[in-house]
């Protein structure tokens, strides 16, 4: 009996780390392992909570690269736009803009378990980790599934049923989305992928109209652009549940009353008769 | 006069920065008036006082408009998930007071809350206070279509809320804009690449455009600004986010420090949907000359003729 439960406790433990992991959460991630990180760091998100965190350091004394709101813990303010970016690479419709003048701040970092999905698993080896998850003995133990490590997939938000995971994914590749033509596609260029299906907002996400940009804004400067999946969670863009597109998010405290107004409903509740 | 003259002589050698500077300040000009001389000196002379002030190293730019160069606002009202964000980025970087007692805290955007369905047949005849949307039989004491105190402080638990849209308001950089009519110093006006801007040393306080405004956009320091050391933004601007004074009205001039060196203003930064849009009107292909050729846009109020160079847009 005790033989047994070690190597399922080990499972169990692997099983959920790699749930963790894949969640994209980086910050679930690596509270797994809270003795590397200093205990008063200031994180905050931009515009996916989850997805999008970025952490506070100083650039010089007195000049954070980003101001946290205490409410809400979203960023406020940047003290360089282009902090932790790279160029974006080819992107066609954008040839005018200079060299490096479009830049991205990459997403693959940000998904833990990415480096693992081309080299394991899908490829019939076992993840490279230690312990191995791959059972020893002939008793049958349950693995790990994709549905468990991503539990969005379970309900995939996209596309009313008409698309599944290896119409974004690549076949062969796991750790690259894919395009028209079967070719490979970086996480970090998701708008290669998106655009297939949605050229209209492509379209105007090449012009600065769609998303978002910051840094300089005259057409020529340097930009660092959000892409895709740095605001929509593409496994889930359309759950009925919200109130309108974007997932609900805490707002941050609302302006001062009027000298001596007690609450906001004071005109309702008191109103001038006509 | 002469005396006078010499007793600031006499003060500028003091160490109290602030003494120093306020007799200097006293006898400056309306900015516009000034010569490129004058400015340098005024510009130092706030320097030298901000950065006692402060206990850090401020910075006051006094960089004018460059040619080629009309700023141009859009906002997409369908995306504004009404975070308030925007307000609060804007407080970071423009130097807003921000105490807790009457008057003491200060924002210039403000994010309006509307009912959604408020244009159905069945509640066309519902006045104030029923519903907030098409407002019939107001009179002197109850104007129609008032905007509510609650209209703008909303406080969900998360936003957006079903039923109810959000937007934004904020000074509209009129092209024609009443408030510069009505100034009697003439301390504020619209600056060649677009923005309205004022000139604090000038402002006498007497909120004649505070009245003149049609969208709120105008704010007054009734106390003396409350700004911590810690907090304040170093990198500013003579017409923009420099420290204000008591008494002296201030708004929204799409951060004149950052956009007259090529920096989206704060607010485009922080919006978490990208609903807000910044660019030179003068160029065919900024992102706000592509919304306006593009989109359907509007003007908020355009029948009163001033001409926001604000746009809202939707897709
Ligand atoms: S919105 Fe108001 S403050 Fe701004 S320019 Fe127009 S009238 Fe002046
Ligand atoms: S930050 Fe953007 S979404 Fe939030 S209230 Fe401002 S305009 Fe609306």
């Amino acid at each position: 009996m005790k033989k047994l439960a070690i190597p399922t406790m080990i499972l169990a433990f692997c099983c959920g780390m790699m749930t963790s992991a894949l969640a994209q959460d980086s910050k679930a991630a690596a509270a797994q392992a809270p003795a590397a990180q200093p205990p008063q760091e200031t994180v905050c998100f931009e515009s996916r909570k989850g997805a999008s965190e970025v952490t506070k350091r100083d650039l010089k004394p007195g000049w954070p690269n980003v101001k946290c709101s205490p409410k809400t813990g979203a960023a406020l303010w940047y003290g360089d736009p282009y902090d932790g970016t790279v160029p974006m690479g080819k992107m066609p419709g954008l040839e005018k803009i200079p060299e490096g003048h479009a830049v991205i701040k990459p997403r693959t970092e940000k998904l833990a378990l990415m480096p693992m999905c081309g080299v394991s698993c899908h490829n019939g080896v076992g993840p490279q980790f230690s312990p191995p998850t791959l059972p020893k003995g002939k008793k049958p133990v349950p693995l790990p599934t994709m549905e468990a490590m991503v539990p969005d997939l379970k309900d995939l938000q996209h596309g009313r049923g008409r698309i599944w995971c290896m119409d974004c994914h690549h076949t062969t590749k796991r750790n690259m989305l894919v395009d028209h033509f079967g070719d490979p596609v970086s996480f970090d260029q998701p708008q290669l992928l998106c655009g297939k299906c949605h050229g209209d907002k492509l379209r105007d996400w090449r012009d600065g109209i769609h998303g978002k940009r910051i840094g300089n804004f005259t057409s020529t400067g340097k930009k660092r652009w959000f892409t895709c999946t740095e605001c929509h969670n593409p496994h889930n863009v359309q759950d009925g549940a919200r109130n309108r597109g974007f997932v609900q998010l805490q707002p941050e405290a609302s302006p001062q009353l009027p000298r001596g107004m007690k609450d906001a409903s004071h005109e309702k509740l008191h109103p001038i008769a006509h | 006069m002469s005396s006078l003259m010499g007793a600031a002589a006499l003060m500028v050698q003091s160490d109290d920065a602030a003494a120093a500077t306020e007799w200097a300040e006293h006898f400056q000009k309306n900015y516009r008036l000034m010569t490129d001389a004058e400015k340098a000196e005024a510009r130092a002379r706030l320097e030298r006082r901000y950065s006692s002030e402060y206990g850090k190293k401020v910075a006051v730019d006094t960089t004018e408009a460059q040619p080629g160069v009309l700023m141009g606002y859009a906002l997409n009202i369908r995306k504004c998930i009404g975070c308030r964000r925007c307000v609060h980025a804007c407080v970071e970087e423009n130097n807003q007071s921000r105490g807790t007692r009457p008057g003491e805290k200060i924002e210039w955007i403000q994010v309006l809350r509307m009912e959604r369905g408020e244009f159905s047949k069945d509640k066309m005849n519902h006045g104030y206070p029923e519903g907030l949307g098409i407002q019939v039989g107001g009179n002197a004491y109850t104007p129609a279509g008032q905007v509510l105190e609650g209209q703008y402080h909303y406080n969900p638990e998360a936003v957006p809320e079903k039923d109810a849209t959000y937007m934004p308001i904020a000074c509209m950089q009129c092209e024609k804009p009443p408030c510069v009519k009505v100034c009697p110093v003439r301390t504020t006006y619209r600056e060649a690449d677009g923005p309205v801007v004022i000139d604090y040393n000038w402002c006498i306080g007497c909120k004649m455009c505070m009245n003149a405004c049609p969208y709120w956009a105008r704010r007054f320091n009734l106390t003396k600004p409350v700004l911590p050391k810690e907090e304040m933004n170093p990198v500013t601007h003579y017409l923009g986010n420099r420290p204000r004074m008591r008494g002296v009205v201030e708004k929204c001039h799409w951060c004149l420090q950052r956009t007259r060196h090529d920096r989206y203003p704060a607010c485009v930064e922080v919006c978490p949907v990208g609903a807000r849009k910044f660019g030179n009107l003068l160029d065919p292909e900024s992102e706000v000359s592509k919304i306006l050729e593009r989109k359907n846009v509007f003007r908020l109020k355009a029948e009163l003729n001033t001409f926001p160079k604000f746009f809202y847009f939707y897709d």
